[in-house]
């Protein structure tokens, strides 16, 4: 305190002010996250304490920085926590609600202190609050909700954002709220105690890095071009390879200073679905889910309005009351569940509500009322094709414009702000079984993949996520005909409008001779997918996107421009764009790919990525990609049998081969995986790759034999997908005979069938040999025999008893499989 | 007092002054890639180092079309709203002062001109016309965009 003080002056204490306020509104959005969890269980001594920390806080900032006012109102919110903290006052949803009114008039308040625009709230307003502080443990609310709060993102707070310390070291410097740790400490001392840390930087400079990061990247191709052009010396080269590997690094850094948890879309979404389910009657339990994963600040900004737009929707028209519930059939508690996941370079934000539906009726009556289409027309129009009317503008099934949606933005706007950020929206209703609405967002804007399109001299970058598929236009898999001037492509028997790029920018058609024109089959963010015939496609490139000017945006068939590694400034082709240039139909919003076969079956489906490969003896097997190195070429000669097993020389190590043919023809060239479980590697010898595919998670029907972990459907087809486990097991056992020798297990009842079949195959599966009689053969490690059966005396091993019945003092339950494990384990003297 | 400060140069043969706080450069023009679609004052973009710029023809933006063809060569350039623009000019351009400042138009000057005149600016006893340069980005000109 006294640190700031000395340095005095209005600068200094503005600059204590304006961070106090980002740090409360800050700490007010993170806190607005668990007001649900904390009205659901208000004994939950952890989230009172962290809002009894939050009014202590503000109270004691407030103390000095001479706010009089938020003080008078955090001390009361403060004093009512501490009675619940005490014990002497009990916490009731109506009281909880006067804290949560405190809590929005300080959030107000700060926001106006940031922003004098806002207007002001009398401080008379602030007692009908803090009298229902005291009066509010009747059950019931005696005041009136506070107005309305200014829209989402307070000035205050875009202005800031959290980066994390490490990766922004190198440019904390010139950031003024980098002050040594004791002249902060005395404004938030309590807080920083336990923050991570970390440091606050105008997002400005955050923007300003990646600016300049953009430019050093196109400097950087830019000499990679000139270097190209004029031949460098390989010294040369291989410092600027140095050089274009550490600005490669660096961008990832920066990128990544730029990356929010998904949390802060979510932080406002509790407290939102809250106050609106009062307001509206209805129940709905919320579940967030997916909100670690990462995104781009300016993106999460961007979502954030659609996202609230889609909540307020569906608990407004989605969710019914808990009366019609009842009547429905269903849980008078409606489900909202809302979840983010990364798939690829894009995020997808799923909205699912399992309340009525869209009403397609009211949909198509509507659209016919506001003549977008004839009845007739409506008549012969798909289901899919009557849930996109939602996205025309004007078009909202609720019967009356209510307060809690119908302010007039529709779904339309929804839309429109989506794509705007290169994003996609899809929609999936189930009459009274609920709405699934799917954003699909780009993960950043900046950069991104692109393709390089000919056509004449001139060339265009197509992002590639738009791109679902290249093919020559004299390729057997397409039929291009000419209908009343319209050009259809029919690839693999899907329909596609087929438009040319040149026809499109009014170019000339070149012919050049240089072959066959190139397809690309173009999903936009809006309609279906269609073709794109071009020149042809050049080279493949990362693009530095910036914002093309109003000029030449204005034309709608450019989305940005780039400089690319030629040199040459080239514009980024904007596919939604180009389809409504060419007059293509946008009323499907997903096409094809929004087919249910390949959306909810696969989510509930858990899948992973597999490698189906050929055996010697032509059957065709899985194996889990996650353990496959590489695939690799191995000369016959190359392998060693010993007595442990075989062996494949790779780069003077040996490796344990594992499926290698019994006598492979001398000179012959094996293929081989590499299989690697993070420390050892071993080769497993196959005879051809054939495809990588996505295989179910789950093991259909396991299988007795050691290394395969059993059957798997496959679309109509069943495969033995490998046991990655049994075979390094297998490897690591050749490898370390002594040690890893298996347990050899003997079972004794040989009569007895849950023995023989049950725990003979688990004792298997675990790796033990097994053998089964009434004496046991060679030397076992272990004999295993049932309570019921004859007693064996001079037993040459351990004898370990099994009972049908329950643990007993010298015998152990049969289907206590740790229990087993663990006993059998002791009495061989090793862990198995 | 930079309020004095103009770039004096040569637009479709006419002496022109631009107020030097709203330029960056004045740079010597690369190859120029054309936009299709775009309304004919634009020109096309050129890459200035790792940066690219909008090439502006203002000519065609005062007249509706280009007299000529010549190939611009140099050009002002300006970042206008976030975009950086290079605005084509006939020839190079002088950086001074101008004591006078900015008089107002005397007489009556080509209705072409007339939506982009400032004002005239005097310098060795020459009169310039004052244009600003983000008059002619947009398409307010004579020149109607294309369809």
């Amino acid at each position: 305190m006294i640190a700031a003080r000395s340095k005095g002056g209005a600068a200094r204490m503005d600059e204590i002010l304006g961070e106090f306020i980002a740090e409360t509104l800050e700490t007010l959005e993170a806190l607005s996250g668990e007001i649900v969890a904390w009205e659901r269980d208000p004994t939950d001594r952890a989230r009172l304490d962290a809002f009894f920390r939050f009014f202590h806080t503000v109270k004691g900032s407030c103390g000095f920085l001479n706010l009089p006012r938020f003080e008078r109102l955090a001390h009361a919110a403060e004093d009512v926590l501490a009675d619940i903290r005490r014990g002497t006052r009990t916490a009731d949803p109506a009281m909880i609600t006067a804290v949560l009114a405190v809590m929005d008039r300080i959030g107000m308040l700060a926001r106006r202190a940031a922003d004098a625009g806002l207007p002001d709230i009398p401080e008379a307003q602030d007692d009908a609050l803090l009298d229902a502080l005291h009066l509010a443990s009747d059950g019931y609310e005696i005041f009136t909700p506070p107005p309305a709060a200014p829209p989402v993102s307070p000035p205050a707070r875009q202005d800031m954002a959290q980066a994390p310390e490490p990766s922004m070291s190198a440019s904390a410097q010139p950031v003024e709220t980098a002050l040594p740790d004791e002249e902060r400490q005395p404004a938030d001392a309590p807080r920083r105690a336990s923050a991570p840390r970390s440091i606050r930087l105008p997002l400005a400079l955050i923007d300003q890095l990646m600016n300049g990061i953009s430019d050093m990247v196109l400097a950087r191709n830019d000499l990679a071009r000139r270097m190209r052009d004029h031949g460098a010396d390989p010294e040369l080269e291989s410092s600027f390879e140095r050089l274009s590997a550490n600005v490669a690094d660096l961008r990832d850094m920066i990128s990544k200073t730029r990356m929010q948890r998904v949390d802060r879309l979510y932080a406002a979404i509790p407290r939102m679905v809250r106050d609106l389910t009062r307001d509206l009657g209805k129940k709905v339990r919320l579940e967030l889910d997916g909100g670690d994963v990462e995104m781009d600040r300016e993106m999460i900004e961007m979502v954030l309005d659609p996202l609230t737009h889609i909540v307020r929707n569906a608990l407004d028209h989605g969710i019914e009351t808990p009366g019609q519930r009842r009547a429905a059939g269903k849980d008078e508690t409606g489900a909202l569940h809302i979840v983010a996941r990364q798939s690829g370079n894009q995020i997808v934000v799923e909205v699912a509500d399992d309340g009525r539906g869209i009403d397609r009726a009211a949909l198509v009556d509507k659209a016919v009322a506001a003549r977008l289409c004839t009845a007739a027309e409506a008549a012969q129009m798909s289901d899919a094709d009557r849930l996109a009317l939602i996205f025309h503008p004007g078009l909202s099934t609720a019967r009356e414009v209510t307060a809690v949606s119908g302010r007039g933005v529709g779904m339309d706007v929804v839309r429109a702000n989506i794509e705007q950020i290169g994003g996609v929206i899809g929609i999936e209703s189930l009459a009274g079984r609920g709405t699934t609405i799917t954003l699909r967002v780009p993960l950043t804007l900046t950069i991104i993949p692109g393709l390089i399109i000919r056509s004449g001299a001139h060339f265009f970058a197509m992002p590639r996520g738009n791109v679902v598929e290249l093919l020559h236009e004299n390729s057997a898999m397409v039929a291009i005909e000419r209908i009343g001037g319209a050009q259809v492509a029919t690839i693999r028997g899907e329909r596609y409008a087929l438009i040319a790029l040149e026809d499109v920018l009014r170019l000339d058609r070149v012919d050049t001779g240089t072959g066959p024109r190139t397809l690309m089959v173009i999903r936009s963010s809006v309609g279906r997918p269609y073709v794109l015939g071009v020149e042809s496609v050049e080279s493949n490139e990362e693009l530095v996107i910036r914002p093309a000017p109003p000029a030449i945006t204005a034309a709608g068939a450019f989305a940005g421009m780039t400089l690319p590694d030629n040199g040459q400034p080239m514009l980024l082709l904007d596919a939604a764009g180009i389809a409504q240039i060419a007059g293509l139909p946008l009323r499907e919003t997903e096409g094809p790919l929004a087919r249910p076969a390949a959306g909810p079956d696969e989510a509930r489906d858990p899948t992973i990525q597999a490698l189906m490969y050929r055996e010697g003896d032509g059957r065709r097997r899985l194996m889990p990609l996650g353990v496959v190195d590489r695939v690799e070429d191995l000369p016959a000669d190359r392998l060693v049998r010993t007595a442990n097993g075989v062996y494949a020389r790779i780069d003077d190590r040996l490796l344990p081969a594992l499926n290698a043919p019994a006598a492979p023809a001398a000179g012959a060239t094996l293929k081989a995986l590499r299989l690697h479980d993070g420390h050892d590697q071993l080769c497993y010898l196959i005879d051809d790759v054939i495809d990588i595919i996505d295989a179910p998670a789950r093991i259909d029907v396991p299988l007795g034999e050691p290394r395969l972990a059993g059957l798997v459907m496959v679309e109509d087809a069943q495969y033995e997908m490998i046991d990655p486990f049994a075979i390094f097991a297998e490897a690591a056992r050749a490898d370390a005979p002594d040690r890893a020798r298996p347990v050899r297990c003997h079972i004794a009842d040989p009569d007895d069938p849950w023995m023989r079949n049950i725990l003979a195959t688990l004792l298997v599966q675990a790796g033990y040999e097994v053998s089964i009689g009434p004496a046991p053969e060679g030397a076992p490690d272990i004999i295993l025999r049932t309570d019921t059966g004859a007693p064996i005396a001079g037993a040459p091993a351990p004898v370990l008893t099994l009972s049908a019945a329950g643990r007993t003092d010298d015998a152990i339950y049969r289907y206590d499989r740790a229990g087993l494990m663990a006993a059998i384990a002791q009495a061989t003297g090793r862990a198995a | 007092m930079t309020d004095t400060l103009f770039l004096f140069t040569l637009v479709a043969g006419t002496p022109v002054a631009v107020r030097a706080s709203e330029i960056e450069a004045v740079v010597r023009l690369g190859e120029v890639v054309p936009i299709p679609l775009a309304p004919p004052h634009v020109r096309g973009l050129a890459a200035l180092r790792s940066r690219v710029l909008t090439v502006i023809h203002m000519e065609t933006q005062i007249f509706g079309k280009a007299r000529g063809d010549a190939p611009a060569i140099f050009a002002i350039v300006a970042e206008i709203g976030g975009h950086s623009y290079a605005f084509c000019v006939d020839a190079l351009s002088d950086i001074c002062h101008a004591q006078g400042g900015v008089l107002p138009v005397q007489g009556r000057i080509d209705a072409a001109w007339a939506p982009f005149a400032g004002g005239l600016v005097e310098r060795e006893g020459q009169s310039h016309l004052l244009l600003t340069l983000a008059d002619f980005i947009a398409g307010s000109g004579s020149a109607a965009r294309a369809a």
